[in-house]
């Protein structure tokens, strides 16, 4: 399963991907998959982009879940799941870098690899683009396969949802599985 | 049958006064009262009672008897202090409790049996917590509060009585080894009665007739029967201790001693009771008569003393009082101890300590407004959410009751009686649904430019993304509230597909006729 191995304790994982590739409702099962087991759940939201409601709406137990918000400043949003980061304790710690990530030395990203090593933490950097390279231990691109409209009459009234693939770029010391997998997100 | 425990400290004035000044335990003490030349002994530790001291004895009298012996004066607040000590104590055995005055707690054991094993297992931890504390307690078991009191106070430390037959294990307990109202014990005498057997074998009617309540109550006590309903005793909201002091204190570096024994006796109590301190608040009696109060916010809760009592003398050499302290009192607000993990079955979670650490950090960084745990608010407005403290609470598994999951969610999506506009839809239901589309939310809102064609957006102009086409688009999804306040709104959705691959979600607002790019699908 993609969210099984996205959420590997103590591994630094990468899902990238356009807007409307279903990389946001994959993170969102992730967290719903950590707070509904009764862990907690990290989110540094560097664009304050997070849907509370929807979340909440789609099984994510919001109480167990700390949102960071950056409001649009990419250096603290990175200094705050620095922070999350090195405290042990949360299942996860996501970094939603939004549609500009900002760029991230490798030193950088191999000490971010190393506290999340440290403190068992899971943590996940979704962003439009690659950030952390080889220091990530897996790395999903999603992509949009198609939408399915719905209504009663010929014209569509209702997004019906929408179907994502997900390719594993990158899977150093990541368990084994298919590498690419299709996920179908209902609206 | 019920079993009820009852824990005593003997000497309870004494023991109080002790607790505050523990080096006191291995010499002969005395708690007096009353100015002098009219000072009396109201209560003697083990030692003076061996050395000849009695409640009663003038203050001169004492100190012939015993001339070792040390004075102290009563102290209220010390007696509250302790008596507050032992039920807090007693609560880490049982949930039930009554205060049953100085020094006297009732303790309910059902159902402990299993969980702590035999009455002699009850009795040593119920001993051990209260040791813990500062208090040496003995205690007694039987059916009755009233045989167990009486156990309590005669025979070895832990006396348990054999079930169902408090009575006769009674009987034979001297009427002089007991407390009684004043005249009583020596109506008894001349009475003739020795034994708490004399005393039961009275009719009761009879006892009633002639003592009053008081007979009624002292025939039940040797009967070993309650009449009285059991009153449950209750932790208070904040946790106190206090110590008067005898001499003045005019320097920080000679009120920390003082401190520190306070913060240890309390710490103590909130350990008893898997507490921890979040706020402490100190009060220093002032030679002036008047009061000097801090309140200390800890950054994360905790009940070390060392790092307490650092604090609380930062506090007050930052913030030193007008005049000599006579007297200190320490209230901590708490929190309950949690451990790492909640239980067995619990995931692991931040420890306190860490997670205050690093919200403090956080909200430092980014401010409080953007750091806590969403709440979603019962509202139909798009977007209604706000933050709440995270506290890091975690709970029992799957208590979501309410919460849809995904899989309901897709299930009422696939069973809408509604014709597919997809170009495979067969294709596309045989993936079992994963979850529910998430939105990316645009705060706030912002204003695009659309081109309506039949009714339908047929061109979307965006500031950012430049002129688009829309490819599919499914609404109007008709929406609106707060018609009965200021802020009404009243918007149309529609879900666009457009030409770079994007599903967003336009909101036309009614009011002011107005295109927002409210979310996109992602």
């Amino acid at each position: 399963m993609l969210v099984d191995r996205l959420l590997r304790q103590g591994a630094m994982t990468e899902l990238v991907g356009p807007l409307s590739s279903g990389r946001t409702s994959l993170l969102t099962l992730c967290l719903r998959a950590v707070t509904r087991r009764g862990a907690l759940a990290a989110l540094v939201d560097t664009d304050h982009a997070f849907d509370a409601a929807g979340a909440a709406a789609s099984g994510v137990e919001l109480r167990r879940v700390l949102w960071v918000r950056a409001e649009g400043h990419r250096r603290h949003a990175l200094k705050a799941a620095d922070l999350l980061v090195r405290c042990p304790g949360f299942a996860l710690v996501a970094l939603d870098l939004g549609e500009s990530p900002p760029r991230l030395s490798l030193g950088a990203a191999y000490r971010l690899r190393q506290a999340a090593r440290r403190s068992g933490v899971a943590l996940l950097i979704v962003s439009a683009r690659r950030v952390v390279g080889g220091a990530a231990a897996l790395s999903v691109a999603a992509r949009r396969d198609r939408l399915t409209w719905a209504g009663p009459g010929p014209v569509p009234r209702r997004l019906a949802g929408m179907r994502s693939e997900f390719h594993l770029v990158r899977k150093q010391g990541a368990p084994s599985g298919a590498d690419a997998e299709r996920v179908w997100w209902t609206a | 049958m019920s079993r009820v425990a009852c824990a005593r400290v003997e000497a309870f004035a004494a023991a109080a006064v002790e607790r505050c000044e523990p080096r006191l335990r291995e010499q002969p003490l005395a708690v007096v009262t009353g100015a002098p030349p009219a000072t009396r002994v109201v209560e003697a530790n083990a030692h003076a009672r061996a050395a000849g001291v009695r409640p009663g004895l003038s203050d001169a009298e004492a100190c012939v008897r015993c001339p070792g012996l040390v004075r102290r004066p009563a102290s209220a607040d010390a007696e509250a202090a302790a008596c507050h000590a032992l039920l807090e104590a007693c609560l880490a055995v049982s949930p039930r409790l009554e205060d049953g005055g100085p020094g006297l707690v009732h303790v309910d054991l059902a159902g402990l049996r299993g969980l702590f094993g035999s009455d002699a297992d009850i009795a040593a931890r119920l001993r051990r917590q209260a040791r813990a504390v500062g208090l040496e307690v003995r205690v007694g078991i039987a059916a009755t509060r009233a045989a167990a009191s009486v156990a309590a106070r005669v025979g070895p430390a832990v006396n348990a009585l054999p079930p169902g037959d408090e009575r006769a294990a009674l009987a034979s307990v001297p009427l002089r080894a007991l407390e009684w109202p004043e005249g009583m014990a020596a109506t008894f005498t001349r009475w003739g009665l020795q034994t708490l057997g004399d005393l039961a074998a009275l009719p009761r009617e009879g006892l009633g007739a002639r003592l009053g309540a008081a007979g009624l109550d002292a025939h039940d006590r040797a009967m070993g029967v309650d009449r009285a309903p059991w009153v449950m005793w209750t932790p208070p909201v904040f946790w106190e201790e206090a110590q008067g002091l005898e001499w003045e204190i005019d320097t920080v570096p000679a009120l920390a001693p003082v401190l520190d024994a306070v913060l240890g006796r309390l710490c103590a109590r909130l350990s008893a009771a898997y507490l921890v301190a979040d706020t402490l608040d100190v009060r220093l009696a002032l030679t002036t008569g008047g009061h000097h109060v801090r309140a200390v916010t800890l950054a994360a809760p905790l009940s070390d003393v060392a790092a307490l009592a650092t604090l609380l003398v930062l506090e007050i050499e930052a913030h030193p009082p007008d005049a000599a302290v006579i007297g200190v009192a320490i209230s901590a607000h708490v929190l309950p101890r949690r451990a790492a993990p909640g239980d067995l079955w619990q995931p692991r979670a931040p420890a306190p300590r860490e997670l205050a650490s690093v919200l403090a950090r956080l909200t430092a960084l980014l401010g409080g407004v953007n750091v806590g745990a969403p709440v979603a608010l019962d509202s139909h407005r798009p977007d209604a959410c706000t933050l709440t403290v995270f506290t890091g609470e975690a709970a029992a598994v799957g208590e979501a009751a309410g919460i849809s999951d995904g899989t309901d969610i897709g299930d009422t999506a696939t069973n809408d009686a509604t014709t597919p506009h997809a170009t495979d839809a067969d294709e596309a239901s045989a993936v079992a649904p994963a979850g529910a589309l998430a939105l990316r939310r645009l705060r706030p809102p912002r204003p695009v430019a659309v081109d309506v064609a039949d009714g339908r957006p047929a061109r979307v102009t965006d500031p950012a993304a430049g002129a688009l086409l829309v490819v599919t688009c499914a609404g109007p999804w008709r929406a609106s509230g707060d018609w009965w306040d200021t802020n009404v709104w009243a918007r149309d959705e529609w879900d666009v597909a457009l030409t770079d691959g994007t599903v967003w979600r336009l909101a036309h607002d009614r009011l002011t006729n107005h295109w927002l790019l409210d979310a996109v699908y992602d």
